[in-house]
């Protein structure tokens, strides 16, 4: 385990660390006891565990800067956390040290509809900002299917994406800047309201950085202007081959369509079994497709989707014509869509989401890889994922009493995103490499690139005192893993 | 190593000169070249199509320039992926041609396509008035390939649309004018070309009534992909590239591209929505709108004197702005919907020293960063660079910018003088 290659805090060192933060923030914003820190040992991935000394809660960035300055004097490493839904082992607490959770940092500090901005706090839950905008007009892009607990830093983080960030664009095409405290406890501001400000990216660079250039407290994101209407399509078909070639095929058209998303029919039969939506049990795989802009426009993009969906030996079994998003059925088709994971709960006792991409053209190539893999490894693996982006997430169902499967769930994971670099495509798209996917590392990158990684990083935080251990592999050989994840997403 | 006596023929801006031109042929030629000159001690300037070398500050030693020029393959294109692998070299004018042929573009406003590179254009993260709906360059580089001081090649991103595996080394370096390194291939995202496109020019009698405008246009039923503002002297440029402004007006912009039915809608529906407002419409459509997109992205770049500023504002700033510059003395086009405002001088010949023109840039900076935006300056002769500080005042990320600098560059080789104060 990663934990066991660095230092236990000292009894010592624990108490007076306990006491400078308790001074800081009060006793309620320090949790210590065992019982109450023991929530705090992983996030979404369940595989490895570790307890952190101490678990803070700062409402406020001179909080935040207050905690990571006694983090500096007793010499205790520290990570962020915002809701704890990584799949990547994220906010995992590497040698154990300070947990800091921005949750307590929730306020929408501004919304400006002129200048099309809004401030927030870390610890607003994307949807809280989603609805906080209803009716005036925009809306903030990036939609995780984790929106209604998953909070804006950690999408800064971790540079999140969801089913509509294939038109619009992910977290980092959205965020104009942050507020960030250094692990040493400087605070910087990281770009701002206004745009092209001299200098590099920083911003650019901030985003997707998975907790380890310090503690972001503050983000300054774009609002976009809703679309006035949408139609969103259920189509139907009988294998998984046939979808893919649709995919394909309208990417390929030059229709950008605002989702197109892809499940096949392990997900249909879980999903069918849980809501009742009306998805054909019998189907091999069906799509969402979604298109949206002005209405005037729906048309005919409406009339190529349906003729490239025939033309692949499919049928649109569904035709939601939307202006607001309320419309029953297109709630309906979402929540389906949103809450997937839930359902494969039914299926299995465990089950492993893995995240990979390929070019999307190498779909249909994918897909045969993964029904090979299950073949062999005797498991079932299901399909629900982003297909417009070529974002796979392929879940690997098994039975965690059995040691034997166990093994075989973990091989296959591996071969599946061993095939996605093989394509030319990455091994996460969108949950990070945290500490689940450090061994790939090098796998996508060579030596020099990761070398450059690691000044970069240094550059922010010199001793990897925030979030050590994560993303970059330490050359210190690959951590062995013996369970894959039982938990799952997007 | 020294500066030239003489001018040679290899410029680097700014009145100054190389002592060589290195035309690598190779991804190892090059990495090559860079080690032998860090070695001899010389500086490295990179260069493409040489239509932006006076950008920045003032080349601070003397050194060689490595023209990337002759790096101009097609690595990969995956068309039905909208996504194009190719070196850094490339025109953006030959890559516009492969794309067509694929009914596909990368919808940024590059100048002078014919001569700038993909190298070039990420370098200087150039953008136009498309940022308002495309984004900007940042927006559309998937992966990149760049060779740092040392001579080693770093590569950062993919070439897949989303992924999120280390650091993002395609946003650090776009934008980086040179200073962490030479680009030597980039993947981008491709668009589908639109269907249709329109350019409205909205002529109004006074700045007020434009701003109304510019207001009403910020919830519209259209969906601009452009939003600009033209004071009545960038008016005047306008109308003598033949395009058919009113003489005098404010002038609000809207750029539309989509499909042909959506396009028309559009078109129809700025009539009704501007018409109330009393603008007078001129709308240019399908290839009658080529000429006016093509004004659109070259006001900035062809300056009419000595010194031309670029101001950032809140966009529900841009029209006060707007105010403060005498049409008299100023020549404005601003990308509205972003808050990016161009500013050339167009003052008499008698007040256009640096004295004079001193005060009324101080003016403008403290009016921009009062709303907290920035200036800087992308025009103005040589002598004049340090003391109207090209990239304005540090702000608290500068010292970041400039430790990154110092970790890839530490001997600064790389377009020495050309960056951030901090940044050497
Ligand atoms: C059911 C389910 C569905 C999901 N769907 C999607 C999806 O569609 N798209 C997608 O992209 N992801 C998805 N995810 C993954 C996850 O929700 C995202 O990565 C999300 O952005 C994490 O946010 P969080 O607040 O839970 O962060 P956490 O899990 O708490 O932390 C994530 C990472 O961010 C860091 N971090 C958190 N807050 C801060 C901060 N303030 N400053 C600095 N670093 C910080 C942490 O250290 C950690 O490295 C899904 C997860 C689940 C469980
Ligand atoms: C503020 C501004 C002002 C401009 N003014 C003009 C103008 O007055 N006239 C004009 O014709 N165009 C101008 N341009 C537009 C210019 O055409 C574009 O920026 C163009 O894309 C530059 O491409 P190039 O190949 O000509 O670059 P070059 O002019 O050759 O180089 C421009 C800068 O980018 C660096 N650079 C170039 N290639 C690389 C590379 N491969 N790797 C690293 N660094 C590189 C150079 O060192 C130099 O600092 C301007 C652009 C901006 C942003």
């Amino acid at each position: 385990m990663a934990s066991a290659t660095l230092p236990a805090i000292s009894g010592s060192v624990f108490e007076a660390l306990q006491a400078d933060l308790t001074a800081a923030l009060g006793a309620d914003g320090v949790l210590a006891h065992l019982d109450e820190r023991l929530v705090y040992e992983c996030d979404g991935y369940v595989v490895e565990k570790s307890v952190p000394d101490l678990v803070v809660f700062p409402t406020s960035t001179e909080e935040v800067v207050a905690v990571v300055k006694a983090c500096n004097k007793h010499n205790v490493p520290f990570v962020p956390r915002g809701a704890g839904t990584s799949l990547a082992g994220g906010t995992l607490a590497v040698g154990g040290g300070v947990m800091i959770c921005l949750t307590r940092m929730r306020r929408i500090l501004e919304i400006n509809i002129r200048d099309r901005y809004a401030i927030v706090e870390p610890g607003v839950v994307n949807v809280w900002l989603t609805r906080a905008l209803a009716g005036t007009g925009l809306h903030y892009a990036p939609d995780p299917s984790s929106q209604g607990a998953c909070t804006l830093g950690g999408n800064v983080a971790t540079n999140s994406g969801g089913p509509h960030t294939l038109k619009y664009g992910v977290t980092v095409n959205h965020v104009l800047g942050v507020e960030l405290v250094l692990p040493d406890g400087t605070v910087v501001e990281i770009g701002g309201v206004t745009e092209d400000a001299p200098g590099y990216d920083m911003a650019g660079l901030v985003v997707g950085n998975e907790g380890t250039f310090g503690i972001v407290t503050r983000v300054i994101v774009r609002l976009s202007r809703d679309p006035e209407a949408g139609r969103t399509f259920l189509g139907v078909f009988a294998s998984v081959e046939d979808s893919a070639a649709a995919i394909s095929g309208i990417i390929a058209a030059g229709i950008v369509p605002a989702a197109l998303e892809m499940l096949d029919n392990l997900l249909i039969r879980a999903i069918e079994d849980a809501f009742k939506f009306g998805f054909p049990t019998d189907a091999g795989a069906v799509l969402i497709i979604e298109t949206d802009g002005l209405e005037a426009g729906q048309d005919r993009e409406a009339e190529a989707i349906v003729k490239i969906v025939e033309e692949n030996r499919g049928e649109i079994r569904k035709r939601i014509p939307w202006r607001t998003r309320t419309e029953p059925d297109y709630v309906a088709i979402w929540k389906s869509r949103k809450s997937a994971f839930g359902a494969i709960g039914r299926l299995s006792p465990s089950y492993c989401t893995q995240d990979g991409v390929v070019p999307r053209t190498k779909l249909p190539e994918i897909m045969r890889r993964i029904q090979a893999i299950s073949k062999e490894s005797g498991l079932r693996i299901g399909n629900v994922f982003h297909a417009g982006d070529g974002n796979i997430h392929p879940i690997v169902l098994f039975d965690e009493r059995d040691p034997k499967q166990v093994e075989r769930a973990l091989d296959a994971s591996h071969q599946i995103l061993d095939a996605c670099i093989e394509l030319g495509g990455s091994v996460t798209g969108e949950h990070g490499i945290g500490v689940e996917k450090l061994s790939f590392m090098p796998k996508l990158f060579a030596a020099e690139d990761l070398a450059t990684m690691v000044q970069i990083r240094k550059v922010f935080n010199p001793d990897d005192r925030c979030s050590p251990r994560k993303m970059l592999p330490t050359g210190a050989g690959c951590i062995e893993k013996t369970h894959p994840g039982r938990h799952a997403s997007a | 190593m020294n500066w030239p006596l003489a001018p040679t023929d290899v410029p680097i801006g700014d009145g100054l000169y190389a002592g060589a031109r290195e035309c690598p042929s190779s991804l190892e030629n090059l990495c090559q070249l860079v080690r032998d000159h860090r070695a001899a001690g010389s500086a490295i300037y990179p260069q493409g199509g040489a239509t932006a070398l006076d950008y920045g500050g003032v080349p601070a030693r003397p050194g060689v320039v490595i023209d990337v020029r002759g790096l101009d393959q097609v690595i990969d294109y995956p068309a039905g992926d909208m996504t194009i692998t190719v070196e850094a070299g490339m025109t953006v004018q030959r890559l516009t041609a492969l794309l067509a042929a694929e009914k596909q573009r990368l919808p940024l406003d590059i100048p002078f396509a014919d001569r700038a590179t993909l190298g070039g254009a990420f370098a200087t993260a150039v953008s136009g008035p498309r940022r308002f709906g495309w984004g900007r360059p940042r927006d559309q580089i998937l992966g990149i390939q760049f060779v740092k001081a040392d001579g080693q090649v770093v590569n950062g991103g993919g070439r897949v649309v989303k992924n999120v595996a280390g650091y993002d080394f395609p946003k650090l370096l776009t934008g980086s004018l040179g200073s962490l390194g030479i680009l030597t291939q980039m993947t981008l995202r491709v668009r589908p070309i639109p269907e249709s496109s329109a350019v409205a020019f909205a002529s109004c009698p006074t700045l007020e009534d434009a701003a109304e405008a510019l207001e009403r246009l910020n919830l519209s039923e259209t969906r601009p992909v452009a939003l600009e503002l033209l004071n009545p002297s960038a008016v005047g440029w306008y109308q003598s590239r033949g395009l058919p402004l009113i003489s005098g007006a404010w002038t609000v912009v809207v750029g539309l591209e989509d499909n042909q039915a959506a396009v028309s809608w559009q078109v129809e529906k700025l009539r009704e929505e501007l018409g109330s407002l009393g603008a007078k419409l001129e709308v240019l459509s399908d290839g009658h709108a080529d000429p006016a997109w093509d004004a659109l992205m070259h006001f900035a770049v062809q300056p009419p004197g000595r010194l031309t500023l670029k101001v950032s504002v809140r966009p529900s700033e841009v029209p006060n702005l707007f105010g403060e510059l005498d049409s008299g003395l100023w020549a404005l086009q601003a990308h509205a919907g972003n808050g990016i405002v161009w500013c050339h001088w167009i003052g008499p010949s008698e007040g256009n020293s640096l004295a004079d023109l001193l005060p009324e840039v101080d003016r403008v900076r403290s009016l921009a960063i009062r709303g907290g935006g920035t200036l800087m300056i992308p025009h103005c002769p040589t002598p004049w660079k340090e003391r109207l500080r090209v990239w304005g005042e540090p702000r608290s990320e500068w010292p970041l910018m400039a430790r990154i600098k110092e970790t890839l560059d530490p001997e600064g080789v790389m377009n020495p003088g050309r960056f951030l104060g901090t940044i050497h």
